[in-house]
């Protein structure tokens, strides 16, 4: 559903990802991990589209279609999702304003009739209880003034609402509690049993703990050096990155 | 002062108000002595500091002339359009700067409480009126006060006793519409709670088609102790129109005033608001919202002198431009050397949405008084990349990501609107207007 074959990009002036290659396939859940700096959160941004980053080499497809050629609001009506590390507050605009927007700007893309309210509404609350997520979160402008956890099961919430046919979710896992990481996991396992698929960027291997991974993928300047099963992400967790970084010069 | 200008302001002045009535002695006074000012003061140039950033070339060269006779075709089917749906109001309809009572709806007002029209008042009973006339805008009357005051012939007067309450607002409807000849209408409006009254004010301001006209109001407000007064002014006139106000608060001790200005008609608009507190511990709260587009104008001057001690103000402003739109903030808080334990803060925001926009911003403290708490700051920006990505990444197209942000931004404005049905109902306006701004 995913292929990523020679990526290059730039943030400014200098060159993050370095040819990247990567295939997900349907119901497939990767993680990929990787030193500080090393690119994974330029790629995640490079796939959802965002601008400022620049392509220079490469291909991208996704479901079939030149992915790179898309607006990021096409790549959302595809199926595409990314979860921000740092999801970004919308002061005065109203988070179930917002969701309704969101939800029926992709579903009237993919001629499908729009939700009215109280559909809306019902689908909401069912979503809602998965995530333990308070009503309140709903009232309140789009992440404004939320914590830290409420931030990232709000985009976790989104996820679950417009169900994606592949998620990103970048460094989601960063900064939380225990509790929120298991929702985190619920969401992404719910998804899971939907055939739909889900690239995890992460740091630490903790999150691995609640979601199995199928692969396990090391990024390292700007391209894979490495990719293998769960039992990799093990013994990234045991070495640290320090001994692939060895191994890729040698 | 150009001959060109000249002509135009004489032009303004020369018809007769209230050629039906012969007014009391002291209001004929009044209005020689505005002529007279006007006279005297001339045309204010780009180097008077009221006018620095807004000319009054394109407003004098309309020739608008003051029109005396009532219009009497609008009837209460042509109105249905302009309510508000689910407001429940004490409802004060004027055409053109007349008072229509046929088409207004004042009934079942409690005790206490008088709405009447200027024109009425004047005729039955001037001596009600005698000290509030131009009791807040005082000697020193601005040109267009003095305009309004030399050509004053209608308007409203409300008048709450010590201790009345409104339970419902009043709903004020300033309702232009266009005649052959360019015209100006200048209403005064006189309120005036006692002691503990409490009232909420919904000034609107429409216009039945796409004339070209001027509004030239006058609002004069005073506030008793502990008074309660909320003041809501929607402007929403034609594309073509000039509109003109001039607000003159006197607050008095421990008196709150919530008021909330919107701009979002007109080719040419300018408010001017004066603050003056008359004892202490008032509160004056000031919010302000303006979109302007291609060919607008939108000038708001701000006056708020703290002479006593322990007062608070707030002036929050944000505007919105697009295209070749132009705005102006100039926000002035003073703070006397005796004006102890002042707390004033004043924001202007600013979000421009295109190249051609233009906002010149400037908000001013200046503070002779040594224990207080004031501060002011202004920020002129563009949309936010990230936030736009953020909801672009979630499936919103381009526009309407653009349009929700901006309708956020307006969004911390629009709240302070009550009821309900009038800020929903001004939020749409906002989102209609932001709809057909070329955002893309």
């Amino acid at each position: 559903m995913l292929s990523v074959k020679g990526l290059r990009a730039k943030v400014g002036e200098k060159e993050i990802l370095k040819g990247l290659d990567l295939e997900v396939g349907r119901g497939e859940v990767h993680a990929i991990m990787g030193p500080n700096g090393s690119g994974k959160s330029t790629l995640a941004h490079v796939l959802a589209g965002r601008e400022d980053y620049r392509v220079t080499a490469g291909t991208v497809t996704f479901e079939g279609r030149d992915l790179l050629a898309l607006t990021p609001e096409e790549r959302a009506h595809l199926g595409l999702f990314l979860a921000f590390q740092y999801p970004v507050e919308l002061p005065g605009v109203n988070n179930t304003y917002f969701l309704k927007a969101a939800l029926n700007a992709i579903r009237s893309a993919r001629g499908q009739p729009e939700l009215d309210a109280v559909a809306f509404l019902r689908l909401m609350r069912e979503r809602l209880k998965v995530l333990y997520l308070d009503d309140s979160l709903l009232k309140r402008p789009v992440n404004f003034g939320f914590s830290g956890g409420e931030k990232k099961r709000n985009e976790i919430f989104q996820m679950a609402l417009l169900e994606p046919k592949l998620a990103i979710l970048d460094e989601t896992d960063s900064g939380l509690d225990i509790d929120v990481l298991r929702i985190v996991a619920d969401g992404v396992n719910a998804l899971r049993g939907l055939e739909r698929s889900v690239i995890l960027v992460t740091h630490y291997q903790r999150l691995l703990d609640y979601i199995e991974p199928d692969f396990v993928h090391v990024l390292a300047h700007g391209r894979i050096i490495r990719s293998g099963g769960k039992e990799l992400a093990l013994e990234l967790e045991e070495k640290g990155y320090g001994w692939l970084g060895a191994e890729e010069a040698a | 002062m150009s001959a060109a200008l000249d002509k135009g302001l004489v032009r303004w002045l020369a018809a007769a108000p209230c050629a039906d009535a012969v007014a009391a002695d002291w209001l004929e006074a009044q209005r020689a002595q505005a002529r007279a000012r006007v006279v005297d003061q001339g045309i204010p140039d780009s180097k008077a500091e009221n006018w620095r950033y807004t000319s009054l070339t394109r407003l004098l060269a309309q020739g608008f002339v003051h029109v005396a006779e009532a219009l009497t075709a609008v009837q209460r089917d042509d109105l249905e359009d302009l309510l508000i749906p689910g407001l429940e109001s004490y409802r004060v309809l004027m055409v053109n700067g007349r008072f229509m009572p046929g088409l207004s709806d004042l009934h079942d007002l409690p005790d206490g409480v008088r709405i009447a029209g200027l024109a009425a008042v004047l005729k039955s009973d001037p001596d009600a009126l005698r000290e509030r006339l131009n009791g807040s805008v005082g000697d020193e009357q601005p040109l267009f006060a003095a305009l309004n005051t030399a050509g004053l012939d209608d308007g409203l007067v409300i008048l709450l006793e010590r201790g009345a309450r409104l339970e419902r607002p009043i709903e004020l409807i300033h309702l232009s519409v266009g005649m052959d000849e360019p015209r100006v209408a200048q209403p005064r409006h006189i309120i005036a709670l006692g002691d503990c009254a409490q009232a909420n004010l919904i000034e609107r301001y429409l216009s039945l088609g796409d004339s070209l006209y001027c509004t030239n109001a006058v609002v004069e407000i005073t506030l008793g102790r502990d008074a309660v007064f909320t003041h809501q002014r929607i402007q929403s006139e034609s594309a073509r129109a000039f509109h003109l106000s001039g607000l003159y608060l006197s607050l008095g001790a421990a008196s709150r005033y919530q008021g909330t200005n919107v701009g979002l008609g007109a080719s040419w608009a300018r408010t001017d608001l004066y603050v003056r507190f008359k004892g202490e511990h008032a509160e004056c709260d000031l919010q302000g919202l303006y979109l302007a587009g291609d060919g607008q104008l939108m000038d708001f001057h701000l006056d708020v002198d703290h002479q006593l001690p322990q007062c608070t103000s707030r002036e929050n402003f944000s505007g919105i431009l697009y295209g070749k739109g132009r705005a102006v903030f100039d926000g002035l808080v003073r703070v006397a050397r005796d004006a102890q334990q002042t707390d004033a803060a004043m924001t202007n925001r600013n979000l421009l949405l295109c190249e051609g926009a233009e906002v010149d911003t400037k908000p001013q403290l200046q503070i002779h008084a040594d224990d207080v708490k004031c501060s002011h700051g202004t920020t002129v920006g563009q949309i936010d990349p990230e936030q736009l990505f953020y909801l672009r990444s979630r499936g919103i197209s381009a526009a309407r990501a653009r349009r929700l942000l901006c309708l956020g931004f307006a969004g911390e404005i629009l709240d302070t609107l009550v009821p309900e049905a009038l800020r929903e109902q001004v939020a749409e306006q906002v989102g209609r207007r932001l709809e057909q701004a070329p955002l893309d």
